[in-house]
This record gives C-alpha cells, sequence and structure tokens, in this order.
C-alpha cells in the first residue's frame, strides 16, 4: 500500500492522522496543543486510529511530538488516549521527539489502564423494594414528627418553668420577622379576598334581594375561617419556610451539630423561641387580617348602597365574640403548627445547598398540609360543641 | 480613560498589580501594592489571620473591584475588562476557594467537566478522560462518582484543586490548598505544585500559613500586616526567615509566640 496524504491537512489542525501501511501510523503534532485547539481534532485522529486498528496486523503507532511549541495537561491526556487505543488493540506505541520536561507529569498517570475504568451500572431496584423503601421512609417520617412533637412540648414545658432561661432575643428576631415584616403582605391579601368576597356574594345575594346580608355572612364568614387561614398560609409561605432555610443552613453548617456536642438541646436553643413567636404572632396578625377584611368588605357594601353603620349593626348581629375569640384560638394553633414544621423541616435537613431549598419547600408542602388537617378537626369540633 | 492607555500591556509578568488598594467601602484593608508574579513561579501570600490575604486573591481574580489600582493578569487589566475581553482572561486561569466550592449537585468528575462543557469543543467522553487524568494528579481518581458531601473537606479541597485545572490555566489560585490535609497528602500535593510549575509552567499564586511547604515550594513570597496595610516583606522565605530585621516577619517564619517575642 503507498504512502496515503494526510487526512486532515487544514493548517489551523494541531494534530495530523498519517498512515504508511496497515501496520505502521504515525500522529504528527504541531504548535499549541491545549484544551481549545484539540477540540474536534482528537475525535478526529481517534476515529482514524479506530478505523486503522480495526485491520489485522502487528500494528505500531509513532506519536510525533516533535513539532510541538506547547504542551499541556490535555494534551497528556490526549495522548493517554491514543496510547490506552493502542494498547487495548495489542499494538505498539511510540512517543517521538516529546520534549523532556513532559515526561515527569506523563509518569504521574502510570499505569494509564486506571484512567480507563470498566463503567458499572447500578443495579435496578424492584417495584416491591421500591415501595418498600418508600413506606419505611413514610414511617420514619411519621416517627421523625412524633418524636419531635415530643420534645417540643416537653421544652415549651420547661421554658414555662424556667422562663428565664428562655432565648428571648431570638424569641424578639423572630416575632419581628414573622410578624411586623408581614404586616404589609397580609394587609394587602386581607383587603384583596375582604372585597373579593364582598362582591362576589353580592352577586349571588342580590338574586334573593338579600344584599344587605352580604355583610353580617362575610364577617362571619372572615373571622371564623378566612382571617386565620389566610394569615396561616402566608406565614407558611414567609416564616414556615424562612425558618426552615435558617435552621437547615445551620444543620448543613454543623452548627447544630455544634450545639449537641455542647450538651444543648437544639429544640430548646433553635425551636422553642420561634414557636413561641408563632403562638404571638399568629392570633395578631389574624386579628388585624380580621379587621382590614371587614373593613374592605364595608367599603365594598357601599357600592351597593349600605351605609357603613347598617354593615356594622348587621355584622354585630351575626358575629359573637365567641366567634372571634375561636378564630384566634384556631389561629394560636395554626401559628404552633407553621412554625413548628418549619423548624422540623429545617432540622431534617441534609447536606449541601441543594439540600436546604428542599426543606424549605418541605416546610411550605408540609404547613399547608397540617393546616388543613387542624382547620378540618377544629370545624369538627365546632360543629359538635358549638364553639 | 482606560487604565490601559496609560501603561503599555507589559506580557513579561504573569500578574502586575499597580498602587492596588484593597478594602470593603470605607474600610481599607490595604494600601497602594505593588508587586509582580513572574511566568511559571510559585508565589505565596503570607500574612496573619483576617490581614485580607483572601481579599486580596479576591482582587486579584477580578471576583472584586479593587477601590483603587490596577491588576494586569498577562498584560490585560482585569479591573476594566469587561464583556468577553472579561471572560478571556477569566478562563486564562483557574481558582481553587478556601472550602473547595464544589458543586454539590455533581459528583466530582461532573463538577470538573464543566467548564469543559462550556469552553471546549470535546466529546463527553474526552472530557471525561481529562477530568480523571485531573482528579489523578491530586490521587481522587477513585472518587470520581463520589459526591462532594461523601467526601471529607481535605479531599473537597483537592477535587477543587483539580477544577481548577480543567481548562489547563496558565495562572492558578489556591486559597489555602494544604490547611486541613493530612502530611503525606500536603506532601504530594506539593510535589504536584511543583511538577506542574516546572513542567507545565504554570504560574501559582497561593494563599498559605503552612510554613513547611511554603519552605518547600516558594520561589517568592510577599507577607501582608494588618498595622501597616501593606507589604512588611519579599522574596525568598528562606532568606527571610534567616535574615529579615523586621521583628514580626522574624517571628511568622520562625514560630515565635507573640508574648515571647516582646
Amino acid at each position: 500500500m503507498s504512502m496515503t496524504a494526510p487526512i486532515s491537512s487544514a493548517p489551523s489542525l494541531v494534530a495530523v492522522w498519517s498512515q504508511t501501511d496497515a501496520a505502521s501510523a504515525q500522529i504528527f503534532l504541531t504548535g499549541k496543543i491545549n484544551v481549545y485547539s484539540l477540540g474536534g481534532v482528537w475525535t478526529q485522529i481517534r476515529d482514524a486510529q479506530d478505523a486503522w486498528l480495526k485491520q489485522d496486523a502487528n500494528q505500531s503507532l509513532v506519536f510525533d511530538a516533535s513539532k510541538v511549541s506547547s504542551f499541556d495537561g490535555a494534551g497528556i491526556a490526549f495522548l493517554i488516549g491514543v496510547e490506552e487505543a493502542q494498547r487495548k488493540a495489542g499494538g505498539k506505541f511510540e512517543i517521538v521527539g516529546l520534549d523532556a520536561r513532559y515526561q515527569p507529569l506523563l509518569k504521574e498517570f502510570d499505569p494509564i489502564s486506571n484512567l480507563f475504568p470498566t463503567p458499572t451500572t447500578k443495579p435496578k431496584t424492584s417495584f416491591v423494594v421500591s415501595t418498600g423503601i418508600a413506606t419505611q421512609d413514610l414511617i420514619d417520617d411519621a416517627r421523625g414528627l412524633i418524636t419531635f412533637t415530643g420534645q417540643l412540648t416537653a421544652d415549651l414545658v420547661w421554658s414555662i418553668r424556667n422562663i428565664k432561661q428562655v432565648r428571648w432575643g431570638d424569641f424578639v428576631n423572630a416575632a419581628v420577622e414573622a410578624g411586623i415584616a408581614a404586616l404589609p403582605i397580609v394587609g394587602l391579601v386581607a383587603f384583596l379576598i375582604g372585597v373579593i368576597l364582598s362582591f362576589q356574594s353580592a352577586i349571588g345575594m342580590k338574586q334573593f334581594g338579600a344584599i344587605s346580608f352580604v355583610g353580617p355572612i362575610v364577617s362571619l364568614g372572615i373571622f371564623r375561617e378566612l382571617g386565620p387561614l389566610i394569615t396561616a398560609i402566608l406565614l407558611a409561605g414567609r416564616s414556615s419556610a424562612a425558618f426552615a432555610a435558617e435552621i437547615g443552613t445551620m444543620t448543613v453548617n454543623s452548627e447544630v451539630d455544634a450545639l449537641v456536642s455542647g450538651g444543648l438541646s437544639p429544640i430548646r436553643f433553635l425551636v422553642v423561641p420561634r414557636v413561641l413567636a408563632g403562638i404571638l404572632v399568629a392570633p395578631i396578625l389574624t386579628l388585624y387580617a380580621d379587621i382590614v377584611s371587614v373593613f374592605a368588605s364595608a367599603i365594598t357594601m357601599l357600592a351597593y348602597g349600605i351605609p357603613f353603620i347598617n354593615f356594622y349593626n348587621g355584622m354585630l348581629s351575626a358575629v359573637d365574640l365567641e366567634d372571634i375569640g375561636s378564630g384566634l384560638l384556631k389561629a394560636t394553633l395554626f401559628g404552633i403548627v407553621v412554625s413548628a414544621v418549619g423548624c422540623l423541616r429545617g432540622m431534617q435537613t441534609g447536606t449541601g445547598a441543594a439540600a436546604v431549598g428542599i426543606s424549605a419547600t418541605r416546610a411550605v408542602v408540609s404547613s399547608i398540609v397540617m393546616i388543613v388537617l387542624v382547620d378540618g378537626v377544629f370545624a369538627f369540633i365546632s360543629y359538635k360543641t358549638g364553639f | 480613560m482606560d487604565a490601559t492607555d496609560k501603561m503599555p500591556a507589559n506580557t513579561d509578568y504573569a500578574i502586575d498589580v499597580q498602587n492596588l488598594t484593597v478594602g470593603y467601602g470605607s474600610n481599607v484593608l490595604m494600601k497602594d501594592l505593588n508587586f509582580t508574579v513572574n511566568n511559571g513561579e510559585i508565589f505565596v501570600i503570607l500574612g496573619g489571620s483576617g490581614c485580607g490575604k483572601s481579599s486580596l486573591l479576591k482582587n486579584l481574580f477580578g471576583l472584586y473591584q479593587p477601590l483603587s489600582g490596577d491588576v494586569l493578569i498577562e498584560g490585560q487589566n482585569i479591573t476594566v475588562a469587561q464583556g468577553a475581553e472579561r471572560q478571556k482572561i477569566m478562563t486564562s486561569f483557574g481558582v481553587m476557594y478556601q472550602q473547595g466550592a464544589l458543586f454539590g449537585s455533581m459528583n466530582l468528575l461532573e463538577n470538573v467537566t464543566l467548564f469543559m462543557q462550556e469552553y471546549t469543543e470535546l466529546t463527553q467522553g474526552q472530557m471525561d478522560l481529562l477530568a480523571r487524568c485531573k482528579l489523578d494528579l491530586v490521587g481522587l481518581l477513585p472518587y470520581e462518582t463520589y459526591m462532594p458531601s461523601e467526601i471529607s473537606g481535605g479531599m473537597q479541597k483537592r477535587a477543587a484543586i483539580a477544577r481548577a485545572m480543567a481548562l489547563d490555566p496558565k495562572i492558578l489560585f489556591l486559597d489555602e490548598p494544604s490547611a486541613g490535609l493530612d502530611p503525606i497528602t500536603s506532601a504530594d500535593l506539593d510535589q504536584t505544585i511543583m511538577d506542574l510549575s516546572k513542567n507545565l509552567g504554570i504560574t501559582f499564586v497561593i494563599v498559605s500559613h503552612e510554613l513547611a511547604s511554603i519552605y518547600a515550594i516558594a520561589d517568592k513570597v510577599i507577607m501582608l500586616d494588618k498595622g501597616a496595610k501593606g507589604i512588611i516583606a519579599q522574596g525568598d522565605p528562606k532568606v527571610l526567615r534567616d535574615t529579615s530585621a523586621d521583628p514580626k516577619v522574624h517571628q511568622f517564619f520562625n514560630r515565635i509566640m507573640s508574648k515571647d517575642a516582646a
């Protein structure tokens, strides 16, 4: 076979494949060999080498680096890639003209076969196994929740008996962050819900000529149900997620471990102040949401020709102090649930930045689920007891 | 006016620092620093804790904007460069952060190949081989499929060095590479650094406290001081250890306790 011209002879290429016959071939390198200049060329050379190696002969390849002006880690990786292919096929490989200063680096990679691990495939888990694992996770989660509830209750009782040792500074920070900072968003949402609820109710009630009942019924709904619910859901979105992210980051940074190894209860240090803040803030925010929402409803009813005084009297006829108290009690429960769940998810954080995001998401989802559950239980109790 | 207009680009130096003032807002950490790093040199920045070594390093590689002054990397001013020009300078060096700063959602191999995927035309198989070479250099080849959270802090640092070398940069900035490593690994790392410097001509700018490692590898050191807000000594570390008249420098290089020095 006569000597073939190099396959690739474009001037910009830093490596050229040249084949003398089935048994011998050369790779000529020129210029700067680096991670950028090898792009594309590497594939071309390896393809040519593989095609050549398919012929059955005692093949020897010469890697000619005598015209190289600079050579770096990528060049070495390229060399190793070519050598490994040659070695696998049982051919010979010879390096010519490579500057002596690159030799020590090349030696670092001996034996090069280590760089080509046999790909391992992960064994697939069967449906039964994955169902089992999922169930186990669910049970672990429930157990964690029960343990946490127990510890939290114990530490809350402890904090009542040792009131001076509660971390009141953390409590104030959490209360300000969850409470005062939430006033604008709670106000806005409560106002809009008041307006929307009144308009929607008015559309229906107008058909029965019962427009004057919109005020009382909307007010009752707000005080008993919507005020606490709006507040709790906003708390879940704002504060539960914030608690989870904050405690989650502390978990990732081993700060929680530092408390435990120092003989301190992370629940008492981190969770109790936040739960106490939730207990304080939730009913106050709810009362604020109630007032804003009812006020919004009163303004809306003006458009239907119901003056403030009529709205007010209608509201008084429908809403007792008991209704307001019932709403606030429920709000307090929501406050406990939302802040505790946020803290729990924070403490369950795994490792790494992504884990904190997962914890914050789980905190919001779990909080909202818990809110609905508590609300359902509360509705049942109210129905049975009339409170 | 562009600062590069005033001063002609000097490519004799890997890094040329001119009148650099480092700080945050009104808090000046270091004033009017002037020094150069030669090509292929292992350059170590020293100083007590909190004197602003890491801040200086972040100014050198353009992460933070200096309060004033210029940093020329291979003749190009990184403090004024924008857009594509800046990106080009950024790919000419690699950085290892103090805590490793590996991407937690990727395994070690993926961490190393990430920048290759963005900047080169290599195939995935080629990038994987290249990345394995880098991991082999830092002794982490068996751990390529591990997530950063599954390996120790020292290993994370070494993996971060492998990632910094991904594109075979001409300059490597290492923030405390050997802190937290065992003596053997630390010595291996020193050897790797010296090999890379000698054989591939890579320039190293290293922040370090490890005296043993400094004596072994450093061609030149600068020592920063909080009180002086600048460089109080520069040169060969062994010469400084044996001859410096400055009590602070003498104390540092000879590990003398602060109460004994007084």
